[in-house]
Protein backbone atom coordinates (compact mmCIF):
# COMPACT_ATOMS: atom_id res chain seq x y z
CA UNK A 1 0.00 0.00 0.00
CA UNK A 2 2.79 2.53 1.15
CA UNK A 3 4.81 1.41 -1.92
CA UNK A 4 1.70 2.02 -4.06
CA UNK A 5 1.42 5.27 -2.75
CA UNK A 6 4.98 6.64 -3.37
CA UNK A 7 5.05 5.17 -6.87
CA UNK A 8 1.63 7.66 -7.63
CA UNK A 9 3.09 10.50 -5.72
CA UNK A 10 6.21 10.10 -7.74
CA UNK A 11 4.26 10.13 -10.99
CA UNK A 12 2.56 12.71 -9.97
CA UNK A 13 5.65 14.51 -9.40
CA UNK A 14 7.57 14.13 -12.22
CA UNK A 15 4.48 14.86 -14.13
CA UNK A 16 4.95 18.20 -12.58
CA UNK A 17 8.14 19.16 -13.32
CA UNK A 18 8.10 17.97 -16.95
CA UNK A 19 4.63 20.17 -17.59
CA UNK A 20 6.47 22.72 -15.75
CA UNK A 21 3.47 24.11 -13.12
CA UNK A 22 5.96 23.77 -10.58
CA UNK A 23 7.70 27.06 -11.74
CA UNK A 24 5.06 29.50 -12.40
CA UNK A 25 7.43 32.55 -12.71
CA UNK A 26 9.66 30.68 -15.28
CA UNK A 27 10.12 32.06 -18.46
CA UNK A 28 11.15 30.74 -21.84
CA UNK A 29 11.46 31.44 -25.25
CA UNK A 30 11.68 35.05 -25.46
CA UNK A 31 12.97 36.50 -28.51
CA UNK A 32 13.21 39.99 -29.82
CA UNK A 33 13.62 41.39 -33.34
CA UNK A 34 17.08 43.12 -33.53
CA UNK A 35 19.14 45.46 -35.59
CA UNK A 36 22.02 43.51 -37.73
CA UNK A 37 25.22 44.44 -38.69
CA UNK A 38 26.09 47.71 -36.92
CA UNK A 39 29.02 45.88 -35.70
CA UNK A 40 31.10 43.58 -38.64
CA UNK A 41 33.04 41.33 -37.88
CA UNK A 42 36.33 41.92 -40.54
CA UNK A 43 37.57 40.07 -42.95
CA UNK A 44 41.08 39.10 -43.24
CA UNK A 45 43.75 41.38 -44.82
CA UNK A 46 45.47 40.06 -47.48
CA UNK A 47 49.03 40.78 -46.26
CA UNK A 48 52.59 41.27 -48.52
CA UNK A 49 55.57 40.71 -46.70
CA UNK A 50 57.29 44.10 -48.48
CA UNK A 51 57.98 46.95 -45.25
CA UNK A 52 54.79 48.59 -45.73
CA UNK A 53 52.54 48.50 -42.58
CA UNK A 54 49.12 49.36 -43.50
CA UNK A 55 45.66 49.30 -42.17
CA UNK A 56 42.30 50.22 -43.71
CA UNK A 57 40.43 53.84 -43.93
CA UNK A 58 39.43 54.80 -40.25
CA UNK A 59 35.70 54.56 -40.58
CA UNK A 60 33.18 57.50 -39.86
CA UNK A 61 29.77 57.17 -39.25
CA UNK A 62 27.44 59.21 -40.52
CA UNK A 63 25.92 62.39 -38.21
CA UNK A 64 23.05 63.69 -38.41
CA UNK A 65 22.86 67.31 -36.66
CA UNK A 66 20.18 69.39 -35.72
CA UNK A 67 18.56 70.68 -39.25
CA UNK A 68 18.73 74.40 -38.25
CA UNK A 69 20.49 77.93 -39.01
CA UNK A 70 24.17 77.29 -38.49
CA UNK A 71 24.26 73.53 -39.65
CA UNK A 72 25.81 73.82 -42.75
CA UNK A 73 28.14 76.11 -41.43
CA UNK A 74 29.06 73.62 -38.72
CA UNK A 75 29.86 70.89 -41.52
CA UNK A 76 32.09 73.38 -43.26
CA UNK A 77 34.13 74.59 -40.67
CA UNK A 78 34.25 72.69 -37.72
CA UNK A 79 34.60 69.52 -39.97
CA UNK A 80 38.14 70.69 -41.69
CA UNK A 81 39.62 69.29 -38.16
CA UNK A 82 37.52 67.07 -36.75
CA UNK A 83 33.88 65.62 -37.26
CA UNK A 84 30.76 67.31 -35.66
CA UNK A 85 30.67 63.71 -33.51
CA UNK A 86 33.40 65.70 -31.29
CA UNK A 87 29.97 68.46 -30.62
CA UNK A 88 27.46 65.63 -30.00
CA UNK A 89 29.85 63.76 -27.45
CA UNK A 90 29.78 66.78 -25.13
CA UNK A 91 27.69 66.99 -21.85
CA UNK A 92 25.56 69.83 -22.10
CA UNK A 93 27.94 73.08 -21.94
CA UNK A 94 26.48 76.49 -20.89
CA UNK A 95 26.42 78.86 -23.83
CA UNK A 96 29.53 81.22 -22.84
CA UNK A 97 31.49 77.62 -22.60
CA UNK A 98 30.09 77.35 -26.22
CA UNK A 99 31.03 80.83 -27.25
CA UNK A 100 34.80 80.31 -25.64
CA UNK A 101 34.94 77.10 -27.44
CA UNK A 102 34.52 78.59 -31.15
CA UNK A 103 36.33 81.28 -29.67
CA UNK A 104 39.40 78.83 -29.25
CA UNK A 105 39.30 77.00 -32.70
CA UNK A 106 39.70 80.49 -34.03
CA UNK A 107 42.37 82.26 -31.54
CA UNK A 108 44.32 79.56 -30.39
CA UNK A 109 44.00 76.76 -33.37
CA UNK A 110 43.95 79.14 -35.88
CA UNK A 111 40.48 78.17 -37.49
CA UNK A 112 39.83 80.34 -40.59
CA UNK A 113 35.92 80.67 -39.88
CA UNK A 114 34.26 84.18 -41.37
CA UNK A 115 32.96 86.36 -38.41
CA UNK A 116 29.08 85.93 -40.07
CA UNK A 117 30.06 82.38 -39.84
CA UNK A 118 31.41 82.00 -36.16
CA UNK A 119 28.45 84.05 -35.09
CA UNK A 120 26.22 81.01 -36.54
CA UNK A 121 27.98 78.63 -35.42
CA UNK A 122 27.55 80.08 -31.86
CA UNK A 123 24.05 80.65 -32.17
CA UNK A 124 23.61 76.94 -33.47
CA UNK A 125 25.66 75.42 -30.63
CA UNK A 126 23.87 77.51 -27.81
CA UNK A 127 20.30 76.83 -29.36
CA UNK A 128 21.07 72.90 -29.48
CA UNK A 129 23.33 71.45 -26.76
CA UNK A 130 22.89 73.70 -23.33
CA UNK A 131 21.35 72.63 -20.23
CA UNK A 132 18.47 74.26 -21.01
CA UNK A 133 18.51 73.45 -24.48
CA UNK A 134 19.51 69.94 -24.71
CA UNK A 135 17.02 67.29 -24.68
CA UNK A 136 18.58 64.49 -26.66
CA UNK A 137 21.75 63.60 -28.64
CA UNK A 138 22.19 63.04 -32.42
CA UNK A 139 22.44 59.49 -33.54
CA UNK B 1 0.40 21.52 -23.58
CA UNK B 2 0.21 22.98 -19.82
CA UNK B 3 3.64 24.04 -19.63
CA UNK B 4 2.94 26.72 -23.09
CA UNK B 5 0.10 27.59 -20.95
CA UNK B 6 1.80 28.45 -18.60
CA UNK B 7 4.54 30.51 -19.85
CA UNK B 8 2.32 32.54 -22.69
CA UNK B 9 -1.27 33.05 -21.47
CA UNK B 10 -3.56 33.88 -24.74
CA UNK B 11 -3.54 37.75 -24.18
CA UNK B 12 0.50 37.51 -24.24
CA UNK B 13 0.74 35.11 -26.90
CA UNK B 14 -1.54 36.98 -29.37
CA UNK B 15 0.66 40.37 -28.21
CA UNK B 16 3.66 38.87 -28.88
CA UNK B 17 3.75 37.18 -32.32
CA UNK B 18 1.18 40.60 -32.88
CA UNK B 19 3.69 42.59 -32.22
CA UNK B 20 6.60 40.68 -33.68
CA UNK B 21 4.02 39.85 -36.86
CA UNK B 22 3.03 43.26 -37.52
CA UNK B 23 6.72 45.13 -37.57
CA UNK B 24 10.02 44.91 -36.76
CA UNK B 25 10.13 48.50 -35.61
CA UNK B 26 11.88 49.19 -32.60
CA UNK B 27 9.60 51.44 -30.62
CA UNK B 28 6.79 48.88 -31.34
CA UNK B 29 8.88 46.17 -29.59
CA UNK B 30 9.07 48.16 -26.90
CA UNK B 31 5.38 48.12 -26.72
CA UNK B 32 5.73 44.42 -26.17
CA UNK B 33 8.44 44.21 -24.43
CA UNK B 34 6.77 46.56 -21.62
CA UNK B 35 5.02 43.28 -20.45
CA UNK B 36 8.31 41.74 -18.64
CA UNK B 37 8.31 42.15 -15.15
CA UNK B 38 11.95 43.60 -15.03
CA UNK B 39 13.62 45.16 -17.49
CA UNK B 40 15.71 42.70 -19.79
CA UNK B 41 19.30 43.15 -20.07
CA UNK B 42 20.80 43.96 -22.85
CA UNK B 43 17.28 44.73 -24.55
CA UNK B 44 17.78 48.41 -24.52
CA UNK B 45 20.93 50.38 -25.70
CA UNK B 46 22.15 53.08 -23.01
CA UNK B 47 20.83 56.47 -22.85
CA UNK B 48 21.99 58.62 -25.43
CA UNK B 49 23.68 61.10 -23.22
CA UNK B 50 24.06 62.61 -20.12
CA UNK B 51 24.38 65.68 -18.17
CA UNK B 52 24.67 68.07 -16.36
CA UNK B 53 24.62 65.80 -13.85
CA UNK B 54 27.90 63.22 -13.71
CA UNK B 55 27.98 60.41 -16.07
CA UNK B 56 26.36 58.06 -13.36
CA UNK B 57 28.10 54.77 -15.69
CA UNK B 58 31.43 53.52 -15.06
CA UNK B 59 32.33 53.85 -18.92
CA UNK B 60 31.43 56.34 -21.48
CA UNK B 61 28.25 56.34 -23.02
CA UNK B 62 28.94 56.19 -26.84
CA UNK B 63 28.12 52.52 -28.68
CA UNK B 64 30.42 49.96 -29.41
CA UNK B 65 32.33 50.51 -32.85
CA UNK B 66 35.18 48.47 -34.61
CA UNK B 67 38.12 50.27 -35.54
CA UNK B 68 41.31 48.46 -37.86
CA UNK B 69 42.93 46.05 -35.18
CA UNK B 70 40.24 46.40 -32.49
CA UNK B 71 37.76 44.47 -30.85
CA UNK B 72 34.44 46.65 -30.48
CA UNK B 73 34.83 49.80 -28.07
CA UNK B 74 33.29 52.38 -27.20
CA UNK B 75 33.15 55.29 -29.62
CA UNK B 76 33.56 58.84 -28.74
CA UNK B 77 34.72 60.23 -31.56
CA UNK B 78 35.72 58.77 -35.23
CA UNK B 79 38.06 61.66 -36.37
CA UNK B 80 40.29 62.19 -34.61
CA UNK B 81 39.85 58.65 -33.47
CA UNK B 82 38.90 58.11 -29.78
CA UNK B 83 37.95 55.03 -27.93
CA UNK B 84 37.10 53.72 -24.84
CA UNK B 85 38.06 49.96 -23.02
CA UNK B 86 34.46 48.52 -21.96
CA UNK B 87 35.27 47.58 -18.45
CA UNK B 88 35.38 43.67 -18.35
CA UNK B 89 38.95 43.73 -20.42
CA UNK B 90 40.32 44.75 -16.93
CA UNK B 91 39.80 41.83 -15.30
CA UNK B 92 42.97 40.87 -15.29
CA UNK B 93 46.00 42.84 -14.57
CA UNK B 94 46.89 43.02 -18.30
CA UNK B 95 44.59 45.01 -21.25
CA UNK B 96 44.89 43.04 -24.68
CA UNK B 97 46.54 45.07 -27.34
CA UNK B 98 42.83 44.86 -29.41
CA UNK B 99 40.92 46.10 -26.63
CA UNK B 100 43.52 48.76 -25.62
CA UNK B 101 41.88 52.64 -25.47
CA UNK B 102 42.49 54.85 -28.23
CA UNK B 103 43.20 58.77 -27.84
CA UNK B 104 44.37 60.83 -30.82
CA UNK B 105 44.65 64.77 -30.72
CA UNK B 106 44.81 65.32 -34.67
CA UNK B 107 42.94 63.79 -37.45
CA UNK B 108 46.55 62.90 -39.81
CA UNK B 109 46.66 59.54 -38.09
CA UNK B 110 48.54 57.42 -40.05
CA UNK B 111 47.06 54.60 -41.78
CA UNK B 112 50.71 52.78 -42.84
CA UNK B 113 53.84 52.88 -42.42
CA UNK B 114 57.03 51.73 -44.68
CA UNK B 115 59.47 50.71 -43.03
CA UNK B 116 61.57 51.20 -45.60
CA UNK B 117 61.70 54.62 -45.13
CA UNK B 118 60.42 55.17 -41.01
CA UNK B 119 63.12 56.36 -39.05
CA UNK B 120 63.37 56.85 -35.40
CA UNK B 121 65.59 60.18 -35.65
CA UNK B 122 67.38 62.35 -32.82
CA UNK B 123 68.01 66.19 -33.88
CA UNK B 124 68.57 69.30 -32.14
CA UNK B 125 71.42 70.04 -29.59
CA UNK B 126 72.90 67.26 -29.63
CA UNK B 127 76.88 66.24 -30.72
CA UNK B 128 75.79 63.52 -34.00
CA UNK B 129 72.39 63.36 -35.01
CA UNK B 130 71.07 60.24 -35.19
CA UNK B 131 68.54 58.25 -37.20
CA UNK B 132 67.92 54.04 -36.94
CA UNK B 133 65.48 52.04 -38.63
CA UNK B 134 63.42 49.63 -36.54
CA UNK B 135 65.78 46.54 -37.76
CA UNK B 136 68.85 48.97 -36.23
CA UNK B 137 67.00 49.56 -32.94
CA UNK B 138 65.86 46.15 -32.40
CA UNK B 139 69.34 44.69 -33.15
CA UNK B 140 71.63 47.79 -31.56
CA UNK B 141 70.34 47.97 -28.57
CA UNK B 142 69.62 45.73 -25.76
CA UNK B 143 66.13 45.16 -25.12
CA UNK B 144 64.00 45.78 -22.00
CA UNK B 145 60.97 44.90 -20.58
CA UNK B 146 58.49 46.59 -18.52
CA UNK B 147 54.92 46.38 -17.16
CA UNK B 148 53.51 50.08 -17.03
CA UNK B 149 49.74 51.41 -16.67
CA UNK B 150 49.01 54.14 -19.63
CA UNK B 151 46.30 56.21 -18.48
CA UNK B 152 44.55 59.53 -20.24
CA UNK B 153 45.05 62.63 -17.99
CA UNK B 154 41.26 63.05 -19.05
CA UNK B 155 40.52 59.75 -17.79
CA UNK B 156 36.84 59.85 -16.05
CA UNK B 157 36.31 63.51 -16.90
CA UNK B 158 33.01 63.30 -17.27
CA UNK B 159 32.54 62.73 -13.72
CA UNK B 160 33.18 66.21 -12.85
CA UNK B 161 30.86 68.67 -11.70
CA UNK B 162 29.95 70.86 -13.39
CA UNK B 163 31.10 69.46 -16.33
CA UNK B 164 33.87 70.81 -18.37
CA UNK B 165 34.72 70.39 -22.28
CA UNK B 166 36.30 67.92 -23.95
CA UNK B 167 36.02 63.88 -24.75
CA UNK B 168 33.84 62.81 -21.69
CA UNK B 169 35.63 59.39 -20.88
CA UNK B 170 34.34 57.22 -18.27
CA UNK B 171 36.89 54.71 -16.48
CA UNK B 172 38.59 53.40 -19.58
CA UNK B 173 40.35 55.56 -20.81
CA UNK B 174 43.56 53.45 -19.78
CA UNK B 175 45.18 50.20 -20.42
CA UNK B 176 48.57 48.12 -19.32
CA UNK B 177 50.75 46.41 -20.95
CA UNK B 178 53.98 45.10 -20.91
CA UNK B 179 56.21 47.15 -23.21
CA UNK B 180 59.63 46.36 -24.62
CA UNK B 181 62.00 48.52 -26.51
CA UNK B 182 65.12 50.63 -26.34
CA UNK B 183 66.29 52.68 -22.93
CA UNK B 184 65.61 56.24 -24.51
CA UNK B 185 68.61 57.57 -22.02
CA UNK B 186 70.93 54.74 -24.42
CA UNK B 187 69.70 56.54 -27.19
CA UNK B 188 70.37 60.28 -26.13
CA UNK B 189 73.88 59.14 -24.87
CA UNK B 190 74.62 57.45 -28.59
CA UNK B 191 73.37 61.13 -30.28
CA UNK B 192 75.80 63.02 -27.63
CA UNK B 193 73.37 65.42 -25.40
CA UNK B 194 75.04 69.37 -25.56
CA UNK B 195 75.35 70.94 -22.70
CA UNK B 196 72.65 73.73 -21.94
CA UNK B 197 70.24 71.60 -23.13
CA UNK B 198 67.27 71.47 -21.02
CA UNK B 199 64.54 70.04 -22.65
CA UNK B 200 64.00 67.07 -24.86
CA UNK B 201 60.34 66.89 -27.44
CA UNK B 202 58.86 64.00 -28.76
CA UNK B 203 56.92 64.63 -32.00
CA UNK B 204 55.00 61.09 -33.70
CA UNK B 205 53.76 60.87 -37.19
CA UNK B 206 50.00 62.87 -36.82
CA UNK B 207 49.42 65.75 -38.34
CA UNK B 208 46.27 68.52 -37.96
CA UNK B 209 44.93 70.87 -40.95
CA UNK B 210 46.14 73.98 -38.96
CA UNK B 211 48.67 76.36 -39.68
CA UNK B 212 52.40 75.60 -38.84
CA UNK B 213 53.49 76.40 -35.27
CA UNK B 214 49.52 76.03 -34.07
CA UNK B 215 48.59 73.30 -31.47
CA UNK B 216 46.26 71.99 -34.21
CA UNK B 217 49.23 71.28 -37.06
CA UNK B 218 51.42 69.40 -34.93
CA UNK B 219 51.23 67.35 -31.66
CA UNK B 220 54.35 67.68 -29.27
CA UNK B 221 55.26 67.10 -25.66
CA UNK B 222 58.66 67.26 -23.87
CA UNK B 223 60.37 66.83 -20.69
CA UNK B 224 62.99 68.18 -18.57
CA UNK B 225 66.46 66.83 -19.88
CA UNK B 226 67.39 65.93 -16.15
CA UNK B 227 64.07 64.16 -15.32
CA UNK B 228 64.60 61.28 -13.35
CA UNK B 229 61.42 59.92 -15.46
CA UNK B 230 64.21 59.36 -18.41
CA UNK B 231 65.96 57.20 -16.68
CA UNK B 232 63.16 54.88 -16.87
CA UNK B 233 61.38 55.91 -20.25
CA UNK B 234 62.09 52.95 -23.30
CA UNK B 235 61.09 53.64 -26.97
CA UNK B 236 58.70 50.48 -27.25
CA UNK B 237 58.48 48.33 -30.32
CA UNK B 238 56.05 45.35 -28.60
CA UNK B 239 53.22 45.78 -26.62
CA UNK B 240 52.35 42.67 -24.58
CA UNK B 241 54.82 41.15 -26.79
CA UNK B 242 53.00 41.94 -30.25
CA UNK B 243 53.75 44.74 -32.97
CA UNK B 244 51.67 47.66 -31.53
CA UNK B 245 48.23 48.01 -33.16
CA UNK B 246 48.71 51.25 -35.71
CA UNK B 247 45.82 53.34 -33.37
CA UNK B 248 48.24 52.88 -30.39
CA UNK B 249 51.25 53.60 -31.90
CA UNK B 250 52.99 51.72 -34.47
CA UNK B 251 56.17 51.08 -35.01
CA UNK B 252 57.31 52.57 -31.58
CA UNK B 253 55.71 54.07 -28.68
CA UNK B 254 57.40 56.62 -25.84
CA UNK B 255 56.62 54.89 -22.75
CA UNK B 256 56.70 56.99 -19.35
CA UNK B 257 56.40 55.27 -16.13
CA UNK B 258 53.76 56.44 -14.10
CA UNK B 259 53.23 59.63 -16.26
CA UNK B 260 49.47 60.34 -17.99
CA UNK B 261 49.91 58.87 -21.38
CA UNK B 262 50.29 62.37 -22.82
CA UNK B 263 53.63 62.30 -22.62
CA UNK B 264 53.94 58.45 -24.39
CA UNK B 265 54.18 59.74 -27.63
CA UNK B 266 52.38 57.21 -30.01
CA UNK B 267 54.42 57.13 -33.71
CA UNK B 268 57.36 58.55 -32.22
CA UNK B 269 59.87 59.65 -34.85
CA UNK B 270 61.56 63.05 -33.67
CA UNK B 271 63.52 63.14 -30.75
CA UNK B 272 64.32 66.80 -30.28
CA UNK B 273 66.87 68.12 -27.53
CA UNK B 274 65.75 71.69 -27.05
CA UNK B 275 68.11 74.53 -25.32
CA UNK B 276 64.81 76.24 -24.24
CA UNK B 277 62.01 75.02 -22.25
CA UNK B 278 59.07 73.91 -24.67
CA UNK B 279 56.73 76.62 -25.43
CA UNK B 280 54.34 74.75 -27.92
CA UNK B 281 50.47 74.77 -27.27
CA UNK B 282 50.47 71.24 -25.57
CA UNK B 283 52.72 72.63 -22.89
CA UNK B 284 52.03 75.88 -21.98
CA UNK B 285 48.71 76.07 -22.84
CA UNK B 286 46.79 72.15 -23.00
CA UNK B 287 47.45 69.00 -20.29
CA UNK B 288 47.97 71.66 -17.76
CA UNK B 289 46.75 71.41 -13.92
CA UNK B 290 46.49 73.87 -10.71
CA UNK B 291 49.95 73.77 -8.76
CA UNK B 292 47.39 72.68 -5.67
CA UNK B 293 46.75 69.55 -3.98
CA UNK B 294 45.46 67.21 -6.02
CA UNK B 295 45.11 69.63 -8.99
CA UNK B 296 41.91 71.02 -7.29
CA UNK B 297 40.59 74.48 -7.89
CA UNK B 298 36.92 75.88 -8.88
CA UNK B 299 35.31 77.35 -11.44
CA UNK B 300 35.56 80.88 -10.19
CA UNK B 301 38.96 80.83 -9.17
CA UNK B 302 40.19 79.28 -12.15
CA UNK B 303 37.44 82.28 -14.50
CA UNK B 304 39.48 84.94 -12.51
CA UNK B 305 42.71 83.95 -14.08
CA UNK B 306 44.24 83.62 -10.40
CA UNK B 307 45.51 79.62 -10.47
CA UNK B 308 49.15 78.89 -11.29
CA UNK B 309 49.39 75.85 -13.71
CA UNK B 310 51.83 73.20 -13.99
CA UNK B 311 51.93 70.59 -17.02
CA UNK B 312 50.82 67.33 -15.74
CA UNK B 313 53.37 64.29 -14.98
CA UNK B 314 52.26 61.39 -12.51
CA UNK B 315 49.16 59.76 -11.94
CA UNK B 316 47.44 59.85 -8.49
CA UNK B 317 46.39 56.39 -6.66
CA UNK B 318 43.11 54.89 -8.31
CA UNK B 319 41.63 51.69 -7.67
CA UNK B 320 38.41 49.82 -9.73
CA UNK B 321 35.94 47.10 -9.01
CA UNK B 322 35.83 45.13 -12.44
CA UNK B 323 33.20 42.48 -10.95
CA UNK B 324 30.91 41.81 -10.42
CA UNK B 325 29.76 44.95 -12.25
CA UNK B 326 26.06 45.43 -10.84
CA UNK B 327 24.31 44.68 -14.38
CA UNK B 328 23.07 41.50 -12.59
CA UNK B 329 21.69 40.51 -9.60
CA UNK B 330 23.64 37.95 -6.86
CA UNK B 331 21.27 35.82 -4.73
CA UNK B 332 21.41 36.62 -1.12
CA UNK B 333 23.90 34.40 0.62
CA UNK B 334 25.63 33.60 -1.72
CA UNK B 335 29.87 34.38 -1.43
CA UNK B 336 30.83 35.92 -4.84
CA UNK B 337 34.64 36.92 -5.18
CA UNK B 338 35.26 40.74 -5.82
CA UNK B 339 37.67 41.59 -8.14
CA UNK B 340 39.28 44.50 -9.95
CA UNK B 341 42.80 46.57 -10.47
CA UNK B 342 44.58 49.32 -8.48
CA UNK B 343 48.09 51.34 -9.53
CA UNK B 344 49.78 54.68 -9.05
CA UNK B 345 52.33 56.61 -10.47
CA UNK B 346 53.97 57.32 -7.62
CA UNK B 347 55.25 53.82 -6.43
CA UNK B 348 53.54 50.05 -5.98
CA UNK B 349 50.67 49.66 -4.55
CA UNK B 350 50.49 48.74 -0.91
CA UNK B 351 46.78 48.12 -0.31
CA UNK B 352 43.52 47.90 -1.40
CA UNK B 353 40.35 48.00 0.60
CA UNK B 354 36.99 47.10 0.09
CA UNK B 355 33.94 48.72 2.09
CA UNK B 356 30.36 47.44 1.48
CA UNK B 357 29.01 49.76 4.35
CA UNK B 358 29.03 53.31 2.40
CA UNK B 359 33.09 53.88 3.11
CA UNK B 360 32.07 53.77 7.24
CA UNK B 361 34.41 50.31 7.70
CA UNK B 362 37.25 49.01 5.36
CA UNK B 363 38.55 46.02 5.15
CA UNK B 364 41.85 44.57 3.04
CA UNK B 365 41.83 42.36 -0.06
CA UNK B 366 44.31 40.54 -1.31
CA UNK B 367 46.64 41.87 -4.01
CA UNK B 368 47.48 39.77 -6.99
CA UNK B 369 50.91 39.38 -8.68
CA UNK B 370 53.13 41.93 -8.40
CA UNK B 371 54.48 43.63 -12.32
CA UNK B 372 56.52 46.34 -11.58
CA UNK B 373 55.70 49.45 -9.62
CA UNK B 374 53.71 51.13 -12.16
CA UNK B 375 51.96 48.26 -13.05
CA UNK B 376 48.41 47.71 -12.45
CA UNK B 377 47.85 44.97 -9.63
CA UNK B 378 44.67 43.23 -9.43
CA UNK B 379 42.70 42.43 -6.48
CA UNK B 380 40.36 40.05 -5.02
CA UNK B 381 38.51 39.66 -2.54
CA UNK B 382 35.00 37.42 -1.01
CA UNK B 383 32.14 38.83 -0.01
CA UNK B 384 29.03 37.47 0.48
CA UNK B 385 25.60 39.54 -0.37
CA UNK B 386 23.84 38.82 3.34
CA UNK B 387 20.24 40.62 3.15
CA UNK B 388 18.42 41.57 -0.51
CA UNK B 389 18.72 45.00 -1.08
CA UNK B 390 20.99 47.76 -2.79
CA UNK B 391 24.61 47.17 -1.40
CA UNK B 392 26.70 49.72 -2.04
CA UNK B 393 30.56 48.65 -2.25
CA UNK B 394 33.54 51.45 -2.44
CA UNK B 395 37.14 50.00 -3.03
CA UNK B 396 40.51 52.55 -2.27
CA UNK B 397 43.94 52.05 -2.62
CA UNK B 398 46.85 53.13 -0.86
CA UNK B 399 50.51 53.17 -2.44
CA UNK B 400 53.79 53.22 -1.23
CA UNK B 401 54.17 56.79 -0.60
CA UNK B 402 51.17 56.61 1.43
CA UNK B 403 49.08 58.20 -1.30
CA UNK B 404 45.12 57.02 -0.48
CA UNK B 405 42.30 57.82 -2.42
CA UNK B 406 39.74 59.89 -0.49
CA UNK B 407 35.96 60.30 -1.36
CA UNK B 408 36.55 64.37 -2.36
CA UNK B 409 35.81 65.21 -5.87
CA UNK B 410 38.36 66.84 -8.17
CA UNK B 411 37.71 69.91 -10.27
CA UNK B 412 40.17 71.64 -12.75
CA UNK B 413 38.99 73.19 -16.15
CA UNK B 414 40.99 70.87 -18.01
CA UNK B 415 39.14 67.73 -16.45
CA UNK B 416 42.67 65.93 -15.28
CA UNK B 417 43.59 63.74 -12.23
CA UNK B 418 40.03 62.44 -11.23
CA UNK B 419 40.75 59.58 -8.52
CA UNK B 420 37.67 60.00 -6.44
CA UNK B 421 37.03 56.38 -4.38
CA UNK B 422 34.83 54.49 -6.76
CA UNK B 423 31.44 53.05 -5.72
CA UNK B 424 29.24 50.20 -7.55
CA UNK B 425 25.65 49.88 -6.19
CA UNK B 426 25.26 45.54 -6.29
CA UNK B 427 21.41 44.71 -6.47
CA UNK B 428 21.27 41.09 -4.31
CA UNK B 429 17.84 39.28 -4.65
CA UNK B 430 16.59 36.58 -2.62
CA UNK B 431 17.26 33.82 -2.63
CA UNK B 432 14.73 31.52 -1.90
Amino acid sequence: MRTRLFTIFSMIFTAGITAGVVYAQLKQGAYRPAALGTIQQPAPAALSTDAVYEVSAYPVPALELAPAEGRQDVQIYCNTCHSPRYITIQPPLPAATWEAEVNKMIKTFGATIPDESAKKIIQYLQTHYTPETRKTRDP
Amino acid sequence: MRRCAAAFSRRNLLKNFGVAGASLAVTGWHAGASRLAQEPDGAKPIESFTGPGPNPHWNSIGPYFSEPQKVPLILLTDRPVQLETPRHYFQTAFTPNGAFYVRWHLDGIPNSVDLKEWKLQIEGKVAKPQAWNLSELMQTFKPVSLAAANQCSGNSRSRLQPRVPGAQWGNGAMGNAVWTGVRLRELLEVAGVSSGAVQVQFQGLETGHGPKGLGSNAFLKALDINHPVLEESIVAYLMNNEPLPMLNGFPVRLVVPGFFATYWMKCLTWIRVLDAPDDNFWMKTAYRVPDTPRGNTTPEESNAGKVKTIPIERMPVRSFLISPDGSSKIPEGMSVTLRGIAFSGFGRISSVEISDDGGKNWRSAKLGEDHGTYSFRTWETPWTANSPGKHTLAVRATDEKGNTQTDEPVWNPGGYLWNRIERQVIVVGNAS
